[in-house]
């Protein structure tokens, strides 16, 4: 897909370049290729394809319910766009879709091919396995899907779907139960369906239905989250505002980025400030995201891309040899790092040496703003509390600085109002 | 972007599409219906299901 020049290039099969020939002349296309919602393209020659790069590729899993959700909406109405003109989606995957910021784009262009006669949508069982059946279980049962979707490029099974979600709420038992049992009860027949239902007359109003049927119950699902740990912080931490604003100056002075990282972005204010083309608003906690996406996109921006990021638990290499889904660092380096009222969380909640976080920081190779609060401020001596008093008896102001001038020399330190935090701009060390 | 262009949805979930193709789909399931009825009493044999390709 990516020529050495980083292009993103696409060569299409004899009959892809006969799909391609008729869906460029439909109006859907063109249509959403205006508004954005399918990647830009252009034919370099015949049967060869160039896609516009997108800023930053990212994975369902690190996507918040609200992310999925919007995914799963553009992926019907195309679908249903489509089917208008005669065409289908071969697949129902989330992985055909990336974002422009908040703004979701369909990139897999491939993926649309002329509608065969008496053929179902093939891609339905994908689309119940990796988008609805991950949204039913947020939406009914409370769980976020992410880890699952992690564990398995695959999604949920309608068998392991059935197990997990309650049966008697919205599209649960057709789209699960009966899934499940007609799966089950077919599975080693060998009975040819499809040219059974090519003789029985199937034909496309039966997939519209379908699509209208499955945009109305995803539209209507919301996320159900317990307790957060994290929403909400930032009204309730014991800043101020006199020292948020140093922040938010002291953040600005770092100059600007081509792409920058916040970690532990939160309510993406730092993130908003930022004098940067493109920033990855990154944090762990799934509905800080989710909240954090839905006001970005209510604003309309193209230029933050909130994503569920556990730093103590990244996202690691997947999929065949580890190579078809990258880790966060493989798919785009930062020229900024944000890391605010972050340290003491990885350092005493997760038990990341400064040593060890001070290398990985540097292993990106990108200027810092990083923040230290001491073992006096108060957000701190609550995490301490939790601990054995042994534990973390190294954990101050001298040691992180050690470690910091290990890999970065700073180049500008401010101690914030409270007395109890000092915010640091660091180059890596050459 | 996946690896795998061509799905197979299987047979159950094919099946399943009728049942969610609400109106639509009531003249389908009479005509599969009947087909297999007309099967099962061998009015009908298997071969003729075999697509022609």
């Amino acid at each position: 897909m990516y020529s050495p020049t980083g292009e993103v290039l696409r060569e299409l099969s004899p009959r892809g370049r006969e799909d391609w020939d008729a869906l460029e002349r439909t109006r859907f296309f063109r249509r959403a290729l205006e508004d954005g919602r399918i990647v830009p393209t252009e034919e370099l020659e015949p049967g060869l394809l160039r896609h516009e790069r997108l800023p930053f590729v990212s994975y369902p899993y690190e996507w918040p319910f609200e992310m999925l959700r919007e995914a799963a909406l553009l992926q019907l109405s195309l679908l249903g766009e489509a089917l208008e003109e005669g065409f289908v989606l071969k697949d129902g995957s989330p992985y055909n879709v990336q974002w422009r910021g908040s703004q979701p784009v369909f990139v897999d262009v491939g993926s649309f091919e002329r509608l065969r006669e008496g053929e179902p949508w093939a891609g339905y069982r994908q689309f119940c396995a990796l988008f609805l059946y991950p949204l039913m279980l947020q939406a009914y049962r409370g769980v976020a899907p992410q880890p699952l979707l992690r564990g398995s490029l695959e999604g949920i099974e309608p068998s392991q779907a059935r197990a997990l979600l309650p049966r008697f709420r919205r599209g649960v038992l057709t789209h699960v139960v009966l899934h499940d049992r007609l799966e089950a009860r077919h599975a080693d027949r060998q009975r040819d369906v499809r040219s059974e239902l090519k003789k029985a007359g199937f034909k496309k109003e039966l997939i519209q239905a379908n699509v209208r049927g499955l945009q109305k119950l995803v539209t209507r699902l919301s996320p159900k989250r317990g307790r957060s740990e994290w929403a909400g912080y930032r009204e309730a931490a014991p800043y101020s505002n006199e020292d948020a604003d140093r922040k938010e100056r002291f953040v600005r002075s770092a100059g600007p980025s081509q792409l920058a990282w916040d970690l532990g972005a939160n309510d993406g204010r730092f993130a908003r400030a930022l004098d940067a083309g493109y920033v990855l608003a990154l944090d762990g906690d799934e509905r800080v995201v989710g909240e954090l996406y839905a006001s970005l996109r209510a604003e309309g921006s193209k230029t933050i891309l909130p994503l569920v990021v556990d730093l103590a638990d990244a996202s690691p290499d997947r999929g065949w040899r580890g190579v078809e889904r990258r880790r966060l660092e493989e798919r785009g380096r930062p020229d900024l790092v944000l890391c605010l009222a972050l340290v003491h969380h990885l350092a005493i909640g997760r038990n990341v040496p400064f040593a060890e976080l001070v290398a990985w920081l540097r292993g990106l190779g990108a200027r810092v703003v990083i923040e230290f609060a001491d073992r006096e401020d108060p957000m701190v001596a609550r995490l301490l509390a939790a601990k054995r008093e042994e534990v973390h008896e190294g954990y101050g102001r001298e040691g992180f600085e050690r470690a910091l001038r290990e890999g970065f020399d700073v180049t500008r330190s401010e101690e914030l109002a409270s007395g109890t935090r000092t915010l640091y701009l660091a180059t890596p060390k050459q | 972007m996946a690896p795998v262009s061509y799905l197979d949805a299987g047979s159950g979930s094919m099946l399943l599409q009728i049942v969610l193709g609400g109106v639509a789909a009531i003249g389908v399931t009479a005509k599969m219906t009947w087909r297999r009825v007309l099967r099962t009493l061998r009015i009908r044999r298997d071969d003729d299901d075999v697509t022609e390709s």
